[in-house]
């Protein structure tokens, strides 16, 4: 018996050592560049700049000045900025969703063919994809054009570059693509034969869709939710190029606290925030969204 | 009748949204060939002079050379730091497994601009590290780190390890068996975990702003010649020249997916 112990003891010291060089790589790479710098925010969001130069004088001001400074504006940023990820993950996932029910229940052949080419949009870089539509919706744009030419204008339309509707319909036309995926996987597991019988039972396709297709679509719509909601939070690209001073969002204030005014100390403080609602978010989806669910999306 | 009308406008529906997400990338195709000074409409005639001030603008190969060379490494690096936690969290159950599932999904988790921000201040505060494409390279990894794991994770899990005991049995020692057995299977998943390394290197604008310093990544120059709107002509023909690198990944992704359906 004692040497059937010793055996497995070795064996479970083998695993050990084999687990140990395996993992520790990337978790040295996560906890070491991802972890311990969020830590460090942290510290440097209590501490204060004289110019450029941090200085260690601990304290709340960053935090007053984030909620109080310009009567509460960076607080209103940070509403309108969450109202607008919320937005635009609704918008995206609303016109995803039909393209994914399309390819899953009426494409026969090809399917991931189609899925594939669907990605091309979300593959290319967002300054590129901005640019294209600065090309389609800006003022001298493709739209204007023809609009000119059908004699609809008379001169140039400014309103559909350069404000909060451009930064949304950007965002929600290029991460569509992304969610038909998620969507996709989800749908292509229903069975089938369960709407069947909902349709011999005698239930209409509307309402077989409400009580059947989307409720049992709803991990894909987590996942979903999951991919977009959170790098939205911290968009600067878009609301930068695209926005103008009304399409602002969050992020540009750390964008600029970091790289503009270079004042470290508050942009630690508002990446802080950011940080705690994003784990908050991140938290309550992922006791919903398991890890294989998320490995089928990818 | 009614049923017919659905069916159409579904249909019609779905190839609408091809054609519109499509849209900016034909029209900036289109537009890099356009002879006047600023990109736009009406087209005034067909023109090259825009691809040839890109192909010999120095700076601008310049950066192109550091994209590829930068989404390169990332592909490798986060591809075999990946491919090592895969086979730990697939293979072996430990204490605190369920932690380092956390903390592989923890860039997935918050903002790109977060992830980039805690590596800047600690890079360039604690490490006192200059910027440099090593940098870009390290913030990339920790953006495509989740997404190869899970991708390998998924390959592994579907792995039938009956195949590697039959090569133990018939004598293969663990290299051997790694390397005839494992790595063959694994394959296609190591494929797609490199592909997709690249290409979140390749389009990131976000992590590589922060990070990069006198050499910088072509989605850095797009991000910052649009912002001050100076060289839009430049901006149209760099942003072309991506559209047709996508294209070439999407024909290699289809030609790869073909195969492996067969």
């Amino acid at each position: 018996m004692s040497t059937f112990k010793k055996i497995v003891g070795v064996f479970r010291k083998r695993e050990r050592l084999t687990i140990a060089w395996q993992l520790s790589p990337a978790m040295l790479v996560m906890l070491l560049f991802i972890l311990i710098p969020l830590g460090f925010i942290a510290i440097y969001s209590f501490g204060d700049m004289v110019g450029l130069r941090f200085i260690p004088e601990w304290g709340f001001h960053n935090y007053v000045r984030l909620f109080t400074e310009l009567d509460g504006r960076y607080l209103q940023l940070l509403l309108k900025s969450l109202g607008m990820s919320a937005l635009v993950t609704v918008g995206a996932i609303v016109i995803a969703y039909p393209v994914a029910y399309f390819i899953s229940f009426r494409v026969e052949k090809y399917k991931y063919t189609w899925l594939i080419l669907l990605m091309g949009p979300y593959l290319v870089s967002w300054v590129v994809l901005i640019m294209g539509w600065r090309l389609i919706i800006g003022y001298s744009g493709f739209l204007n054009y023809i609009l000119m030419q059908v004699g609809l204008l008379s001169e140039p339309a400014r309103g559909t570059w350069g404000n909060w509707g451009t930064v949304v319909f950007i965002l929600v036309i290029g991460w569509a693509p992304w969610l038909v995926f998620p969507l996709f996987v989800s749908l292509e597991k229903i069975d089938k034969n369960v709407l069947e019988a909902a349709a011999d039972l005698g239930a209409n396709p509307i309402r077989r869709f409400l009580r059947i297709t989307l409720p049992l679509s709803s991990p894909g719509l987590l996942v979903a939710t999951f991919f977009i909601l959170l790098p939205m939070f911290g968009e600067f690209v878009t609301p930068i190029l695209a926005g103008g001073t009304g399409g602002i969002m969050y992020g540009v204030l750390i964008e600029s606290a970091f790289l503009g005014w270079g004042s470290w100390a508050f942009g630690s403080a508002a990446s802080v925030i950011l940080m705690i609602i994003s784990l908050a978010a991140a938290t309550a989806l992922l006791r919903f969204v398991s890890l294989e669910r998320l490995m089928e999306s990818l | 009748m009614l049923g017919n009308f659905r069916e159409n406008s579904l249909k019609v529906y779905f190839y609408v949204f091809i054609a519109v997400t499509y849209l900016p990338l034909l029209v900036l195709i289109l537009l890099s060939f356009n002879r006047a000074r600023t990109p736009g409409f009406p087209l005034v005639g067909f023109t090259l002079e825009w691809w040839q001030r890109f192909f010999t603008s120095a700076s601008a190969m310049n950066t192109v050379q550091n994209s590829f060379l930068i989404g390169s490494a990332t592909a490798m690096i986060s591809t075999a730091l990946g491919l090592l936690a895969a086979f730990a969290l697939v293979r072996h159950f430990f204490r605190g497994k369920n932690l380092a599932n956390a903390l592989v999904l923890l860039p997935l988790c918050l903002p790109p601009v977060v992830v980039a921000v805690g590596a800047l201040v600690f890079l360039r505060t604690v490490l006192d590290l200059e910027l440099s494409r090593l940098t870009i390279i390290l913030g990339h990894t920790l953006l495509a780190l989740p997404f190869t794991t899970l991708v390998l994770i998924a390959r592994l899990i579907g792995f039938d390890r009956t195949l590697e005991e039959a090569a133990y049995d018939l004598g293969a020692n663990e290299f051997t068996t790694f390397r005839k057995i494992t790595l063959p299977i694994i394959m296609p998943g190591i494929f797609v975990a490199l592909m997709m390394g690249f290409i979140i290197s390749f389009e990131d604008v976000v992590v590589a702003y922060f990070l990069s310093g006198f050499d910088t990544t072509v989605p850095v120059l797009v991000f910052g010649l649009q912002r001050r709107a100076t060289g839009l002509p430049m901006v149209t023909v760099i942003s072309a020249f991506m559209v047709f690198i996508m294209v070439v990944f999407l024909i290699v992704s289809l030609l790869w997916a073909r195969r492996a359906a067969k």
